[in-house]
Formats: C-alpha cells, structure tokens, sequence
C-alpha cells in the first residue's frame, strides 16, 4: 500500500447545493520514491485536492489515508510540520527573514532536535543548487528561481515522506523548470520521497511516474 | 522557543510598527504610574488621616425639636422649662450601655456636677459687695424703683433677685421689698465650681488639643480618688500651690465637704475674643476623674450632673449603624447623636478630588489607548495576513501563532512599561502636588467668593457648623510595589485587548485562501 491514498473522496463546498461537487469519488495512490502529477484544467479542484491532501482542508466525503492513518483523526498540524512538506507556485517564504532563517524556522516548528540546524540548513541550500552566499540574503533579493529551490530546500528541512508542490515551476522559466524537476527526481529516487507535483505544466507531466487528471463534472 | 526567538525577531525586523505601538504603550505607562502613584498615595494619605483622626460621635440636644413643641402666652415660659425638665436625659449606665457597641473603637466621657466653697474665691469679674447706704430724711417727697437692698452693683455686673422700692413722703420712710422667685432648668450647674471629671486621659480634648496645659505639677493619676487639677487663674487668685488641698462644698446641703489635693496647675490658651470677660471660660473648672463625681453622686443622689460622651467610631462605613443601634437602645428623641464626620472629609475633600481627577483620567487614557492599540492591531493583522498563512501552512498551531502575536505585544509593554514607569515615578510628585496645589487653590478661592459675597475679607468658613480643619496640602507620591503590580496588570491587560485582533483573525484565517489572495 503507497504512503498516501485518497478512498472515494469528495469536496462540496459548506454553502453548495446538495448535489454541487467540486470534485468526487476520487481514488489515488501515491507511494515513495515516485513522482505524481495531478493535472486539471482551470477549476478542476487542483488546488481544492492539494488543500485535501495536506490537511488544510477536511475532505466531505471518503477518506485520505497517510501511512493507513485517516487525517480526520490526525494532528493536522503536527502532519504538515512532520509528514508533509508543501513547496507553492508563489514560494510562501517569510520577506522579513534570510533565506537560511525560513529553513531554520522550518526545523524549529517540527521540533527537529539537532544543535547543527545552520549546518544543516546550508547543506539541504547546497543540495538544490544554492550556495552560502545565498543564505544571507532576504527573501526579496532572491530570483524566483532561488526562491523556490529555497521553498523546497524548507520542506525537506524535517525529512518528510511526501513533497506536495503546488505550480511549483508555475512562475519560472523553461531552463530553471527543468533543474528544479531534477531536483524532485532525485529526491524521488535517491531520497525516496513520494514527490506530488499539481500542475498543467505537459513538461512536468512529461517527467512525472504518473499522472492523475482532474476532470470537472 | 522558537515562538520567542520568531517574536523577537519579529519585533527588531518590524521597528516602524513597534516604535509606533511602543510610543503609544510608553504614553499610557507614564500617565498610568503617575496616575497610580496618585491614586495610591492620595488613598495611603486619606486612610492615614483617618487612621490618625477618630471619627467621634457626640450626644448633643435636639433644640430645634423641643422648640417646635413651645408654647406662646403668659405661661409659656414655666411650661417650657417644665416641658424642657420632662424630657427623659440618658444616664451614665445609658453610655455605658451606648458604648457597648461592636462599632466602636471606644468610648469616653466628661461627668461633670458643680459644687461651692466658702474658702475659695471664684474667679469672676461679676461678684456683689457691700457698700454704705447713707440715707438722708427731708420732707421731700421722692420715689425710687428697682436695684437691690442695700447692695451696689458692681461694673459689668447684672440686678440681684429682689427689686427695692422707696417712697419718702413727710419726714416718713417706706421701703418695700419685692422678692424675685428664680425658676431656672434643672439642668444647670448651680454651683460655683464646676467639676469635670473624665472617664480617661483620651476624653480630656482641650489638654489633647493644646488649649489647655499644665504647667506645674502634673495630672491626676487616680480617676478614683479627691484629686484635681486647678487652672492658674483660680490658682493664682486663691494662692493656690501644687499639693494644696482645697475644700468645696454640696450647694445642696453645706454640711457636706469634700476635700481635693492639688496635683497640677493648667494654663487656658485658648484665644478668646470676648473681650468683657477678665477671666477665661476654663477659670472655674476643677478637672478630676469620673469616679469622683461618682463618689459625690453616691453621697448626694440629687446633684445635678451633666454627662458629655464621645464615642470613637470604628470607620465611616458604621456610622449610620451606630447611629441606629443607639436610638433602639432608648436614646430619647429629642437627643441627636452627631459626628465630626464632615470635618474630616473636608479636610481630605482636596486629595479626594484629585485622587478622583487621577481615576477618572486613568480609566479614560486605558479606554482610548485600548481602542487605539486595538485598531494599530488590527491594521498590523491584515498586513501580516500572508505570515499567518505561511506559518499555518507549515505547521504552526493556532495556539502557538495566537501566543507568538501576544508575545510580540507583550515585550514591546513590557519594555515601554518598563521605561514609561520610570519616567512616570519622577514626574508623578511634582505633577500629584502641582494637581493637589491646584485643587486647594479652587477650594479657597471658592471660599474667598463666599467671603466676598458677604462684604468681608477672607473670614472663617463655618457654614453648616463646619470646623476649619488642618487639610492635607502635600502629596509625595511614589511608585511603590503596589504601583509596580498595578501597571502590569494594565499592561497585561491592555496587550490581551490589543491582541484580541490577532487572536479572531487567526482563529478566522484560512490558510489556503490567504496564500491563493496573495497569489
């Protein structure tokens, strides 16, 4: 059985009509060392899945099981900042703190219990094509390219099973889409991470184990 | 601890905002350590004063109560007096009885009766003497109409009891004396000296006060036995010396002598204004103790006594209870139980006031600055919106989110508090007496208008029976450990109010939509 499975679920929003789903009967299996995408045009529910997925939404039918556990009966928080790690379109870094500080910051909210977190920190920069100069820089004098290999460099901060990315290469260009697609393949099969990618990108597609397509009702 | 590390950073990261609410936090921590420091001061001066000053209750005649029952015409005015020797007066076991009360601190009394002495001379500038009555007989004829048989009057002095009517006519003499039947209250002393004898040391208020002070000699030790202190115009006009003995006797019944010992000598220095008198109120007052006048009470029953009580009430808040127990313990309706009450709250009247004016404004400056720090919270919110989404995002509990946001407030007024009390313990003296200063000002200024209005220069104010008392003119205060308790419990206070912004708005905020806004 993979890491994260979706059984039947469906997503009604509180204030829709009865019979008005976003999306429903989904069933999908993600496993370790593989890299998924979920594609679907706009308003398909990709970003409603994603919100599923990593527990910032509650599923209104079925259920998401990670590691066979319903996250309905899970610590959300403790999930995100633990199981999961998220990487956005838009980054969602802190602009006031570095680029090692948003890394840090990460470790500390999962309670990772090491004295060498800047030692670490600089490694996980180094392992996405970024150096030490980087890391003292704001957020805001980083490129975006830089911005989202600090974004994942943040979500593998605690070790997490899965990497959900949501656009990830959404806002970069063709050459800076591809070293990041690198990187997640090689977390994926030399780090074992199960990688989920929600994307429309065909070029993410293309690089992806397999594909999952949302198509609206 | 990450919270912590994250809000400090937070706070060094985002000086614009911070220096903002920090101004506002340092604005309230100093008016509010002055405000405190005024309030608690002025309540520690008050609660001293009070604690120095008894309030003391004091049986006084309703007069206005019988007069209403006084009758007109040719007769009215025995049946007055009758009326006035009717009334029920209380007794020394009715004060005793009156001052077993679970309001009162304790009680003390003045009973004093008046005897007369055929070795003393009493102290007046009114005494009668004899003079020569020469008469010549002529064959006019002449009428005279009033003064006293065969007696002068002396200056300042006032018609004896009896009217003297001389006709002569013919070489034939004719006197006719009326007599003058005296009906007088059964109340007044009749004797020449009046002898005061006090429950206790603490009921003798002149020597209390100052007015009076011995000045040879020393006080009566024994309450019990013939012991007195003489005052040193009756001591000086008798030749009186400290140990000398003087004898009076029952104006009753001469055969009944007591002798007292003279332990002290007392000087008045009370001024008086009363220019007509030579001698002082006090010249005649023989000073004991109460079971003295007991002693002379048993001996003769039908002396005539008076009885002063005073009773020390516990606080203000069982005045009215006192008052109360003692007219259910019989105290008769033309008796009327009054307290120095109204004295003593005019003498604090002025740092009531500013302690008010204190409390008043400090409630005022927490309401507004609450209000204030409340919106520059909420402003500060939706600007940090994208930062909640994030930290929800990747794992942060609301809980911890909500704490980091009120810690971030709580330093910033712990820092503020911290300097704004400091400012605010040196400038809350001078500001408390500047207010104080002030408000005396307002209060004799107002007197002055009243003077004013009566044509006069400044005058002693005694409206309403009102004394002029010592009033509290300085007020140092302080920044003391109450203050100190105090302004963190604002401070706490203020930043929960403040954070209560933050702590709706993450409660609130999906993560997922603010990040998809900032998209």
């Amino acid at each position: 059985m993979g890491i994260l499975k979706l059984e039947n679920v469906g997503y009604r929003y509180k204030d829709a009509p009865k019979d008005s789903y976003v999306f429903k009967d989904i069933n999908y299996e993600f496993e370790q060392g593989k890299m998924y995408a979920i594609k679907g045009k706009s308003g398909s529910g990709k970003t409603t899945l994603l919100s599923l997925i990593t527990g910032l939404e509650k599923c209104t039918e079925g259920k998401v099981l990670y590691d066979k556990k319903d996250l309905k009966k899970m610590n959300l928080d403790k999930y995100r900042n633990t199981d999961i790690g998220i990487v956005f379109q838009s980054y969602n870094l802190l602009p006031r703190l570095t680029a090692i500080e948003n890394i840090i910051l990460s470790m500390d909210v999962s309670k990772v219990k090491r004295k060498d977190k800047k030692k670490k920190a600089l490694e996980l920069m180094k392992s996405v094509g970024l150096s030490e100069e980087h890391s003292k820089r704001k957020i805001l004098k980083l490129s975006g390219g830089e911005q989202q290999r600090i974004a994942i460099a943040r979500s593998l901060s605690y070790d997490p099973k899965i990497i959900i990315a949501d656009e990830p290469t959404g806002n970069l260009d063709k050459d800076t889409e591809n070293e990041i697609l690198k990187i997640f393949r090689r977390l994926a099969k030399e780090e074992n991470k199960c990688i989920i990618i929600v994307t429309h990108s065909q070029n993410v597609c293309d690089s992806v184990d397999t594909v999952y397509e949302l198509v609206k009702e | 601890m990450y919270i912590l590390k994250n809000s400090l950073i937070s706070i060094i990261r985002n000086k614009g905002r911070n220096i903002l609410i920090g101004i506002i936090i340092l604005v309230i921590a100093a008016s509010s350590t002055i405000t405190l420091a005024i309030r608690n001061t002025a309540n520690r001066l008050v609660k001293n004063y009070e604690e120095s000053h008894d309030i003391i209750a004091n049986i006084s005649f309703d007069r206005k109560g019988m007069s209403a029952n006084f009758k007109g015409g040719e007769d009215a005015k025995k049946e007055n007096i009758e009326t006035f020797n009717n009334i029920e007066t209380f007794t020394i076991d009715d004060v005793k009885n009156y001052g077993n009360s679970e309001y009162l601190k304790g009680f003390y009394y003045l009973y004093a009766t008046s005897l007369n002495s055929d070795t003393l001379t009493k102290a007046t500038d009114s005494f009668e003497y004899e003079v020569e009555d020469i008469q010549t007989t002529t064959s006019t004829t002449s009428k005279t109409t009033g003064g006293n048989s065969g007696m002068g009057k002396g200056p300042g002095g006032e018609n004896g009891g009896g009217e003297r009517h001389t006709t002569i006519n013919n070489n034939t003499t004719t006197v006719i004396t009326k007599s003058k039947e005296v009906f007088q209250s059964s109340r007044n002393l009749t004797g020449d000296f009046e002898i005061d004898g006090y429950s206790s040391y603490e009921a003798m208020n002149d020597f209390v006060s100052g007015t009076y002070k011995i000045t040879e000699g020393e006080m009566i030790i024994d309450f019990n036995s013939y012991e007195c202190v003489i005052s040193s115009e009756l001591a000086t006009l008798n030749e009186i010396t400290v140990g000398s003995k003087i004898t009076f006797k029952n104006p009753n019944n001469n055969e009944k002598t007591y002798e007292f010992t003279v332990t002290g000598i007392y000087t008045d220095n009370s001024n008086t204004d009363d220019t007509k008198n030579m001698y002082s109120p006090s010249a005649n007052k023989i000073i004991t103790g109460n079971g003295v006048i007991d002693l002379l009470v048993q001996d003769d029953s039908t002396l005539t006594t008076n009885i002063t009580p005073s009773f020390i009430i516990q606080s203000k808040d069982v005045v009215d209870s006192f008052i109360e127990e003692v007219k259910q313990k019989g105290l008769n309706e033309y008796y009327t139980i009054n307290t120095n009450l109204e004295e003593l709250e005019t003498a604090t009247k002025s740092i009531e006031n500013v302690k008010t004016f204190a409390t008043t404004f400090l409630i005022i400056t927490l309401i507004i600055s609450s209000i204030v720090l409340f919106v520059i919270n909420m402003i500060n919110i939706r600007e940090r919106k994208y930062e909640i989404g994030v930290f929800r995002t990747i794992g942060v509990s609301k809980f911890k989110l909500t704490m980091q946001f009120v810690l971030e407030l709580l330093i910033v007024s712990i820092i503020m508090l911290i300097i704004g009390a400091t400012c605010g313990s040196y400038l809350s003296k001078p500001i408390g007496n500047m207010l104080l200063q002030n408000e005396i000002e307002d209060t004799h200024n107002q007197e002055q208008e009243i003077s004013n209005n009566f044509g006069k220069g400044p005058m002693d104010m005694r409206f309403n029976g009102n004394k002029q008392v010592e009033e509290i003119s300085t007020i140092d205060a302080v920044v003391d450990i109450n203050v100190v308790i105090e302004l963190l419990g604002i401070g706490i206070l203020l930043t929960l109010i403040s954070s209560l912004a933050s702590m709706i708005s993450i409660q609130r905020f999906s993560p997922l939509t603010i990040l998809k806004e900032r998209s």
